[in-house]
């Protein structure tokens, strides 16, 4: 990913805070969120259209060429709009994982659809277990002819039940490999999971023998993870725009609501609350954006880059979102109120590609301790 | 220009510079030198010894000392004394002054504190009065660096006490080797003395050393504090053994590996978890930096105080974790057992000093996040009717 200039990014972030400021607002998101899909296909035409779908797909493979940075940059005004839809799962961790594999038959075949849009791919790693980890892959490949046929279960599949494509890590004999899967096909059942956060669509997939193509290149585990650097950078970059936005949302309130002839703002037990969350908020865009730079440069230590920011955004959002509901008051407990929406997102993301005691140990471990 | 510059401040230093001073004498002689040759101040007034230079040509002559290791430029941002007397000095007091605080001859500690008047600096109770032409201060200050070798303390003081608290203070020089002037160290909680009490008895105050209008002392403190958080940055002392540094890893992790503790998944949770806090800070400061030479201002810069006060309380918390039992124990037998010790009460240093967590709190609320501030009872009133205790 050879990545765009810093202006370049900037004034891409702005265009899509612009789009997405008319067409995503709050009613929209309850209006999407109910509804089977969970997203709206004409924004997200809009969206591919931009090149925001696309936009860590190779300008060769139809996408925008950009890297880390100006995804992360994005993903902060994904996440302060809570955009639902398949980005992370289709454009971010498929998209990244097809490109991570370095095969470039494959690429020219699968990634062009990923980035316009047309194709919603989806990429099923870990098993019931929800470990990002190769021992939490629960997939078996095993060959059949000049195929392979697939048997186990992935779960916490991004946007599985709306996917036209899909990306499957197996084990073979030789360790995990990818492979290629038609949803449609027989051998394979796609099941929506019930999920807390409502803007959120994940599902489980059994397969039972289900005919599949292996992908060639790198090896497999070795691509799913740079694939997950890639994702874990995303949302880190969600989540860092969620907080921000969510905090500014809990500040207006502190100064317009009066209680004792006073705006509760002026109260210290309310300000320094604000004060302690703006800490958080802003050593969250801090690690996000160090996590993408790290990525973008291939920079030793990247590792501790992107789980610093795996632990530090994901529990920066959440705390943001669960002390906005308190200090909010009565009216944050009420369905109507969009606070609950950020907390459900930030509950989701916290375990969505590992949680934050898993990436404080790798953390750990990449700092050589 | 710029280009004419850089080669005149290259040559400059290439003609003198000959090194590190090697003892104080040496150290001030090379200040005279540079104070001389008008590289001290270059943003200040010709008349004072300055170039009348932008910011972006006296960050040239800045680069260029920097890269050598030579000191004595930048004073004109760095020295709040100096600066703080230019903006708001009589000509008489500047004429006696300027150069020789510039040249380092002037040692200086600060007045401002008050038994009775901590976070509420404003509510302090040291008295001026005017007498024969001359000003007589009777009080006490508090956790004053450097009182018992200072030439000048710069004071502020009540002069007005029928005007509301902010309206009825003064700024002064105050000169320090005088009889009404008694210094006593304080001891802190870690032992060590690095701070005096000062009571002021009938201390005299000649005319000219008021800075500012009598009642606007307020706001020359305001410039004064203005200098000195800019240049406070992230000046917090390490471990007072050195136990545990220069292994090239963080130095709580060469304590968990010293004390065999590192295998212990609970402790590495806790460890990661501290170790991300300074990381997290780094980011920020970097950031703000970032911000800054962008010319945007940024919020990151008053967030580093708090920022700074969780990481030496949470790092002086794990160590003690770490060594368990050990930290009962005191002397030099025991560096490590000192260190977590020292560490752990040197924290509230950051975390009350310069202003507490709970004041930072307010500051960043209010002026950051734009929150109202808490109504103050006492604001408007005369001083008089203010409640002491």
């Amino acid at each position: 990913m050879a990545g765009i200039g810093r202006e370049e990014a900037l004034a891409f972030r702005d265009q899509l805070r612009r789009l997405l400021a008319a067409r995503a607002g709050e009613a929209e998101l309850r209006r999407v969120m109910e509804t089977p899909a969970g997203y709206d296909p004409t924004l997200w035409r809009q969206l591919a259209e931009l090149g925001l779908v696309g936009l860590v797909v190779e300008a060769a493979h139809g996408g925008t060429g950009a890297g880390p940075v100006a995804l992360e940059l994005a993903m902060e005004e994904v996440g302060a709009a809570l955009l639902p839809g398949p980005l992370l799962g289709s454009g971010v961790l498929a998209a990244g994982l097809v490109a991570a594999l370095g095969d470039e038959a494959t690429a020219a075949r699968l990634l062009p659809g990923i980035a316009d849009g047309s194709r919603i791919a989806a990429a099923a790693i870990t098993g019931p277990a929800g470990s990002w980890t190769e021992a939490g892959v629960a997939v078996e490949a095993v060959p059949d002819g000049g195929g392979w046929t697939l048997s186990g279960t992935a779960s916490f599949v991004l946007h599985g039940q709306n996917a036209d494509l899909l990306l499957v890590a197996a084990r073979t004999a030789e360790g995990i490999a990818v492979f290629e899967a038609d949803p449609r096909a027989a051998g394979l059942v796609v099941a929506a999971l019930p999920c807390f956060d409502h803007s959120l669509r994940i599902a489980e997939i059994r397969f039972t023998g289900a005919p599949a193509r292996r992908l060639g290149g790198r090896p497999g585990w070795a691509a799913v993870e740079a694939a997950l650097d890639l994702a874990q950078v995303a949302m880190a970059g969600e989540q860092a725009g969620a907080g921000r936005r969510v905090l500014e949302m809990t500040v207006e309130y502190a100064k317009t609501r009066i209680q004792f002839g006073r705006p509760i703002g002026s109260f210290q037990a309310i300000k320094h609350m604000a004060a302690d969350l703006l800490l958080e908020a802003e050593s969250a865009i801090s690690a996000a954006r160090h996590a993408a730079e790290a990525l973008e440069g291939r920079a030793v230590g990247a590792g501790a880059a992107v789980h610093l920011a795996g632990f530090a955004c994901a529990e920066a959002f959440a705390t943001i979102a669960a002390t906005a509901i308190q200090m909010h008051g009565g009216i944050a407990f009420t369905w109507d109120h969009p606070a609950h929406l950020y907390l459900r997102r930030a509950r989701a993301d916290v375990q969505l590609l590992g949680a934050p005691a898993w990436h404080r140990e790798r953390y750990l471990q990449a700092l050589g301790a | 220009m710029t280009d004419a510059l850089r080669d005149e401040v290259r040559a400059w230093l290439a003609a003198h510079w000959t090194g590190p001073a090697a003892d104080e004498a040496a150290a001030r002689a090379w200040l005279a030198k540079v104070v001389e040759a008008r590289w001290a101040v270059p943003r200040w007034p010709v008349e004072w010894g300055g170039r009348a230079l932008p910011d972006a040509e006296a960050r040239i002559i800045e680069a260029e000392f920097a890269a050598l290791g030579a000191p004595g430029t930048g004073q004109d941002r760095t020295n709040l004394y100096a600066n703080t007397l230019l903006a708001f000095g009589t000509q008489a007091l500047k004429e006696r002054l300027l150069l020789r605080m510039l040249r380092g001859e002037v040692p200086m500690c600060l007045l401002y504190s008050e038994p009775n008047a901590g976070s509420d600096l404003a509510g302090l109770r040291c008295r001026a009065e005017r007498r024969d032409g001359q000003w007589v201060v009777n009080g006490q200050k508090v956790w004053t660096s450097y009182a018992a070798v200072a030439e000048y303390g710069m004071l502020v003081a009540r002069t007005d006490w029928d005007a509301p608290k902010h309206r009825g203070i003064s700024f002064f020089f105050c000169p320090m080797r005088q009889p009404g002037v008694e210094v006593r160290p304080l001891r802190q909680i870690t032992g060590e003395s690095r701070f005096n009490e000062v009571f002021l008895t009938d201390a005299l105050i000649p005319e000219e050393n008021l800075l500012g209008q009598p009642g606007q002392g307020w706001a020359v403190l305001q410039t004064a504090l203005a200098y000195e958080r800019s240049v406070m940055g992230e000046a917090a002392r390490g471990p007072r053994s050195g136990v545990a540094e220069g292994t090239g890893e963080p130095p709580l992790i060469a304590l968990a590996r010293e004390a065999g503790r590192l295998g212990d998944p609970v402790l590495r949770q806790d460890l990661a978890r501290v170790l991300a806090y300074r990381a997290l800070n780094a980011l920020n400061t970097a950031r703000a930096k970032a911000d800054l030479a962008q010319g945007t201002s940024s919020p990151l810069m008053s967030l580093g105080k708090l920022a700074m006060s969780r990481i030496l309380h949470e790092e002086a918390r794990l160590r003690t974790a770490i060594l368990g039992p050990e930290s009962l124990f005191e002397g030099p037998e025991h560096p490590r057992a000192e260190d977590a010790n020292f560490l752990t009460l040197n924290a509230y240093f950051t975390s009350i000093g310069g202003g507490t967590d709970q004041i930072q709190r307010n500051i960043i609320g209010e002026r950051v996040l734009g929150l109202p501030r808490e109504p103050e009872v006492d604001r408007d009133l005369p001083f008089r009717q203010v409640r002491s205790q």
